[in-house]
């Protein structure tokens, strides 16, 4: 059982992780707490719905054409709707609710409230120590840590990273240094929706398609930010497994309780904030000037 | 400042003038007020039975009510009730003060439907509920007659029915697995999302399977009626060595446990209720995952009465898809058309009488309401089904010479092979 | 008599010297007015109701801004105030069988004690740290909800409580009345010494502290009053719905209400409350207007979301605080508020440019 707990936990963890890192870094950069970030994960999984189901295309060039799809999608909102109103911080908030509910009312419009699902790339499942995964679920678990491992790689070595982390550190500091902030800050939405839509495109066949798809990851993924730390990526790697964990742990020790998961989750973050108001890894950059 | 909102209810003003306008021109049809979610899978199903009746009777000729022959006019209520429960009671109060139905028909969330059926009664419409099946929704008439008398429930069967039919659907696949597995006692999984209407059932579970019915419940699992991943259940399922998975799903959660448990070939065959596996959507949504899911249904293509299959075939010809149980608002029309018919009137309070005495051969059975007017079920009334996806058909299987019913169209019951392959070996 | 004339006189000074020089203030008046004379030309169920749920919806967002624009905590999870009131009030009229006018104040002390018992644990976090935590706790107590059938009815929720009143203008006329008079509370609590230490605390709390203040006392008063507010109509809507369910704590309430807050404008307690006077009827009015094409598919939602999001690109304060800066002007020596058409200010007499 312990087993059944590791792997269900990893998975789980390794899917929350890739989103969670994905809304670090724009909140860490452009101060955006950006809700529509989920809503273009759904984003690029009704649009490998449309590529392989609807269109036929064949599901690696749907997947590639929906995470570029929504990579655009992702840039035009922002420079749109966000970058105009960048100052008014709770006027981006609302701006960021306002494009989820439109892309929510516009997948409802077109495909109703229908559940829709698609095909995973390798049918079946392997047996890990008597544990059954599906081969979709494994993949998942790769694509995940290959994608982490290069983020973070990104982050390290890359101009653009370094440019990315120090603008996350001190805004004005980076910017009296010369660099363009905004340019920075939108890489950084690129790269942030970019692993948003990868997730969904990686996900998709294991979850259930419909229009309220983004709301369950959204509150979890927040959760997990907060938890390791805002804009931490170190944190959101850790806050996601420990939120992951904490799900399986539920469903195996109280399986009358399975329903509560998600506030067994949520409760851990309110209990780890108690003891640590910036998360596990935070660093306060609410302070600045 | 503030006179931005009052232009805002100018506007409203004038736009409900509008309103006013449009439905003043055709004093003359029956207005059926059809509530439900339309951009979900059970609006739609509301509206396309509640249109095929009314074309029907309208090409017909109409109702006669007295010497007059009336039409029949349906308005489409959208009432958004997965997302706003105001919102829904608004539509409501629309249809009932401002488009002046004489009728209302629909309804599915339970919790928006209860402010619903205040709002008709208020109204004294006759409401016939075609969606949501808790019982107090119909406690409430008995409880307070005079009030609550213009309620009535056509479909589904009210979820204690449902829970009898679950027992008997789970003791007629337990004895088949019995009997070609050779196995000595039957352990299960009893799975029922976290809600209200699923308690009953899960209590009466923990108590009836040990004892009458022989079996033995290996644990109890109770996920959010929305979880998006099962597979930490499914994989305590196979640990616990059950042979059934006795599921009590009426959301989203029952896809993604069926889609994941074929995914995985989790040795327990999946017996019970779940309302996603009644949908033609469901095949395609599991990727063909779902195959030999059981649930209880409303409609299939079996002859439960004359009217079933010519129904069942006509609504699939029309709208692509099988009618799920929303789709007896197609019973509900007619049952409406005949009272007012016997009583040569469209007055709801007139007409009560009328209708509690319905006795109609429907498309799901012979409509009997009960005391507290809600469907009779059982023997000789409507006896609900059990289907199951066999291939990507979703076949009836039940009733199976249960009471010397077998309705034409029936087909035995299979059990999943990876279930057969893994407790064959033992 | 006399005693009356004097009253008299004094409303109509205070009308005059106060009120009718400033075109928001008049804007005011005559909304209360229309808002109240309403029932006079029509008593159209439909309408009252979109209107009285309009009017609680109206104390919910102002009770927002309270805690939110004003202390600059930023409340993700209002919801949470609003659903626990609901319930309160609920059970105390189903269980204990009390009146709406004993079991809605008792829900709203029920929304307080939720604001002290979420307040206490955020108090130390701050920005998107608390405006993410605070999200949490309505989905937890959800989870509570489902857990505890036999007290909260589960998915159900609690259905048959007493009417608010025994008529829907009644019902009309309580809920306007109280949106009144809780909004001009509100506003005038804001405009007295605690508000000002609370806006104070959102524009540089540090300072605040420095001056000798206990902010967190403050901060936690803010949650009280605020919980207060929104439990009224959390109350409010129970008694009128006859339901209080698990919708009320739902996410997308709470999503709501910040919408509304910050479209109508931040920080103003009016801007809030005007906020819910023009979008949740225009909900309404595009239900009606769409109805005429039948061909179209559901898009009132979208629409809303489209209107929003234009508006706040073009007035990213909100939509009042715009239109008050073209109607009046602030004068530069006093800050006194002048009507757009005056040369010289009320008060001092700079000139105004």
């Amino acid at each position: 059982m312990i087993l059944d707990i590791i792997i269900d936990g990893l998975i789980k963890g390794s899917v929350y992780a890739l989103l969670a890192i994905g809304f670090s870094l724009v909140l860490g950069v452009a101060r955006i707490i950006n809700i529509a970030h989920t809503a273009l994960y759904m984003t690029a999984a009704y649009l490998i719905y449309v590529g392989t189901k609807l269109m036929g295309l064949p599901a690696p060039l749907a997947m590639v054409a929906s995470v570029v799809l929504t990579v655009l999608l992702g840039l035009l909102v922002y420079t749109l709707f966000i970058k105009p109103i960048q100052e008014h911080e709770a006027a981006v908030l609302i701006a960021t609710i306002a494009v989820a509910m439109m892309i929510q009312e516009v997948f409802l419009m077109v495909f109703g409230g229908h559940y829709l699902g698609v095909n995973p790339l390798i049918d079946g499942y392997a047996t890990i120590l008597g544990v059954k995964v599906t081969y979709q679920h494994l993949l998942a678990l790769g694509l995940a840590l290959v994608v982490l491992v290069a983020t973070r790689l990104f982050l390290v070595k890359t101009r653009l990273g370094l440019a990315i982390r120090s603008t996350a550190q001190d805004r004005e500091v980076a910017n009296l240094m010369g660099m363009n902030v905004t340019r920075v800050a939108m890489s950084t939405m690129a790269v942030s929706v970019g692993m948003a839509a990868v997730t969904g495109a990686i996900v998709v066949p294991l979850v259930t398609v419909e229009p309220t798809m983004w709301m369950h990851p959204l509150i979890m993924m927040l959760a997990i930010v907060v938890l390791g730390g805002l804009g931490s990526i170190e944190g959101s790697f850790v806050g996601a497994y420990i939120l992951g964990f904490a799900e399986s742990l539920v469903v195996f020790m109280v399986p009358m309780g399975s329903f509560l998961k998600d506030s067994v989750a949520l409760s851990i973050m309110i209990l780890v904030l108690l003891m640590r108001p910036e998360g596990l890894f935070g660093v306060s950059f609410e302070e600045e000037r | 400042m503030q006179f931005l909102g009052r232009v805002g209810a100018v506007l409203l003003g004038l736009s409900l003038i509008l309103a006013m306008c449009l439905p003043a021109g055709a004093a003359d049809p029956i207005t059926i007020g059809v509530l439900g979610p339309m951009s979900f899978t059970q609006g739609e199903g509301h509206w396309n039975g509640a249109t095929m009746a009314a074309d029907e009777i309208n090409q017909a000729g109409g109702v006669k009510v007295g010497n007059v022959m009336r039409p029949i006019k349906l308005i489409k209520i959208d009432t958004n009730e997965f997302l706003s429960i105001p919102d829904a009671t608004n539509a409501v109060e629309m249809a009932v003060s401002r488009y002046k139905v004489d009728f209302l028909i629909g309804g599915f969330r339970t919790e928006a439907v209860q402010v619903m059926q205040d709002i008709a009664m208020d109204a004294k419409k006759i409401f016939i509920g075609c969606g949501a099946a808790h019982p107090a929704l119909c406690t409430r008439v008995t409880k307070d007659y005079d009030r609550y008398k213009y309620w009535f429930r056509l479909t589904p069967i009210n979820s204690s029915y449902l829970g009898k039919v679950d027992f008997i659907l789970l003791g007629t696949v337990g004895a088949i697995m019995k009997a070609q597995l050779g196995l000595d006692k039957i352990k299960v999984a009893v799975v029922a999302e976290k809600a209200a209407w699923a308690d009953p059932i899960v209590r009466a579970a923990q108590k009836v399977l040990p004892g009458k019915m022989g079996m033995e419940v290996v644990g109890v699992w109770r996920p959010s009626p929305v979880a998006k991943d099962c597979t930490a259940e499914l994989a305590a399922i196979q640990r616990s060595g059950a042979h059934i998975a006795f599921t009590t799903f009426s959301s989203s959660v029952g896809l993604t446990f069926a889609k994941q448990l074929g995914e995985l070939k989790v040795p327990a065959a999946p017996v019970g209720i779940n309302v996603e596996a009644q949908k033609t959507g469901f095949w395609s949504a599991t990727g063909g995952k779902g195959e030999y899911t059981v649930t209880i249904n409303t409609f299939a293509r079996v002859k439960i009465t004359d009217k079933t299959i010519p129904f069942y075939d006509k609504y699939l010809k029309t709208f692509k898809e099988a009618p799920n149980y929303t789709a007896g608002t197609y019973d509900a029309v007619y049952i409406l058309r005949d009272s007012i018919e016997k009583a040569g009137t469209i007055d709801s309070a007139k007409l009560v009488p009328f209708v509690e005495k319905t006795d109609m051969i429907g498309t799901s059975g012979r409509v009997v309401f009960d005391k507290s007017h809600d469907v009779k079920w059982g023997p000789g009334f409507v006896t609900g089904l059990g289907t199951q996806w066999q291939g990507d058909q979703n076949l009836c299987i039940w009733p199976y010479k249960w009471h010397g019913i077998t309705y034409e169209g029936t087909v035995p019951y299979k059990l999943p092979p990876w279930v057969v392959e893994h407790w064959k070996k033992k | 008599m006399g005693l009356l004339g004097v009253y008299f006189r004094r409303t109509v000074t205070i009308l005059r010297s106060e009120v009718l020089v400033l075109p928001s203030r008049i804007a005011v008046l005559v909304f209360i007015v229309a808002l109240m004379a309403l029932p006079l030309f029509t008593q159209d169920y439909y309408f009252l109701r979109v209107l009285i749920l309009t009017s609680i919806f109206a104390i919910f967002a102002a009770s927002w801004d309270l805690l939110s624009g004003f202390t600059g905590q930023m409340n993700f999870g209002h919801a949470l105030f609003f659903g626990v009131a609901a319930y309160v009030t609920a059970l105390l009229n189903l269980k204990l069988g009390l009146p709406p006018y004993f079991s809605i104040p008792l829900g709203a002390v029920g929304g307080v004690l939720t604001g002290l018992v979420v307040g206490i644990p955020c108090l130390r976090l701050k920005g998107s740290y608390l405006a993410l935590t605070t999200l949490a706790f309505p989905i937890i107590l959800t989870g509570l909800v489902f857990a505890i059938p036999d007290v909260t009815g589960g998915e159900l929720g609690l259905a048959g409580l007493s009417r608010l009143t025994g008529s829907r203008v009644m019902d009309y006329y309580l809920t306007s009345g109280l949106m009144v008079i809780l909004g001009f509370a509100m506003w005038k609590i804001t405009d007295s010494k605690t508000g000002i230490i609370l806006h104070a605390i959102r524009e540089d709390e540090l300072a605040v502290r420095t001056s000798g203040v206990n902010t967190t006392r403050y901060k936690l008063l803010a949650f009280c009053m605020s919980g207060f507010f929104a439990g009224v109509a959390g109350g409010l809507y129970a008694h009128f719905m006859r339901l209080a369910g698990p919708s009320g704590l739902e996410v997308g309430l709470s999503f709501q209400v910040i919408i509304w807050a910050v479209f109508g404008g931040m920080v103003t307690i009016y801007g809030p409350i005007a906020g819910v006077f023009i979008l949740y009827p225009l909900m309404e009015v595009l239900r009606v207007a769409l109805d005429s094409f039948p061909g179209l598919p559901e898009m009132r939602m979208f629409i809303f979301a489209a209107l929003v999001l234009l508006t706040l690109l073009f007035m990213p304060e909100g939509l009042i605080p715009w239109v008050r800066d073209k109607v009046e002007i602030e004068c530069p020596r006093c800050k006194v508020r002048n009507a757009f058409n005056r040369k010289r200010c009320r008060v001092c007499d700079a000139v105004l440019d």
